[in-house]
């Protein structure tokens, strides 16, 4: 364990992560704030952000939860949300494929958004296996136990922090900053589209449905286009 | 059901689920290759759910805003550093800062 954290590839990952997880403070506080209006206890709060380990799961789940949604439509929206994990986890598999099975299942629980962009990019920039897995479980190690400690700090703080500042503003900022780089093409493009557009149309659904229904009507525009835009190459 | 066991069930499953789809194929399925359907639509996740997410996080109509909604401008500042940067630091530092200006601007124009 020692030898792991005092390689200079885990400790990259984990100087290079620092400049994401300032910017999750305020992400992670309102996640903090979620699950105290939500009516969770200290411990709650903290199972969510340990456990789920998701900002975007953690803020619907608490939303949702507050407006008194069945427990079965909370599961259903964060499992879809959570889809991206199983994209992530593909893409990953490769650098993580010299570790032991001990070690694999260790690091995977630290897989997200931010850990995954940093370390992929860096596997693909040097290709060198052993150095992507240190360097994605140094960048796992920093945003995990910031994560903790910003949601923490809003959970205490929440009546603190004035409505003025527009603090949950932060959160679409957050998803923007994974967005625009997720849009390079014009697949992806029609996805985030037809996901944008049914959002909006589908707004009265009950229970935030219309998130989840968009999501997938988004997946299914963009995997048919390209099916479509392949066949129409293959004539 | 009471709030907390309803949050705790929440908690372990949607904590499984998570669990179980990181650990997917860097272990259990990690001597094969994926589904090149499910490969293909797996790719479409982010740019759908994220866009998803977003829309109605801008757009909800917001309390006393009867004026421009200054969270689309900032959020389309906050795009376009997005694109550019990569940031996750300079998106979010653009993004507050263009609308904390325009909250400021509308207020001054009363």
């Amino acid at each position: 364990m020692r030898r792991v954290l005092n390689t200079p590839d885990f400790r990259a990952g984990f100087v290079e992560m620092l400049p994401a997880c300032l910017g999750l403070i305020p992400f992670g506080l309102v996640c903090g704030v979620g699950a105290a209006t939500a009516g969770a206890d200290l411990l709650g709060a903290l199972g969510m952000s340990a456990i789920i380990f998701s900002g975007a799961a953690q803020i619907l789940a608490s939303q949702l939860l507050a407006a008194g949604a069945p427990v079965a439509v909370v599961i259903l929206t964060c499992a879809v949300l959570g889809l991206r994990f199983l994209m992530y986890s593909a893409a990953m598999a490769p650098a993580l494929r010299t570790l032991s099975a001990p070690w694999q299942r260790a690091v995977s629980f630290l897989l997200t958004d931010q850990v995954f962009a940093a370390s992929i990019r860096k596997f693909d920039a040097h290709g060198d296996p052993r150095g992507a897995a240190f360097h994605f479980l140094g960048g796992g190690m920093a945003l995990w136990s910031t994560w903790q400690v910003d949601n923490v700090v809003g959970y205490f703080a929440g009546n603190v922090i004035p409505a003025s500042w527009s603090l949950e503003f932060t959160v679409p900022l957050c998803f923007i900053a994974l967005l625009a780089p997720a849009l390079r093409g014009t697949l992806p493009t029609i996805a985030a589209v037809t996901a944008g557009v049914a959002v909006i149309a589908l707004a009265g659904l009950p229970m935030r449905l219309n998130l989840v229904v968009a999501g997938i009507l988004g997946i299914i525009a963009g995997t048919i286009a390209e099916l479509l835009g392949e066949r129409w190459k293959a004539r | 059901m009471e709030g907390a066991l309803k949050l705790w069930i929440v908690i372990l499953a949607v904590g499984a689920l998570n669990y179980a789809s990181r650990l997917s194929f860097i272990a259990f399925f990690a001597r094969r290759s994926m589904p090149p359907l499910l490969a293909r639509a797996l790719r479409y996740v982010p740019p759908a759910m994220l866009m998803a997410l977003i829309v109605p996080m801008v757009l909800a109509p917001m309390p006393g805003v009867e004026t421009i909604d200054p969270r689309i401008p900032a959020a389309m500042v906050a795009g376009v550093v997005a694109w550019r940067t990569r940031s996750q630091l300079q998106t979010m530092f653009a993004g507050m800062v263009s609308l904390w200006l325009m909250q400021a601007a509308l207020a001054h124009l009363g």
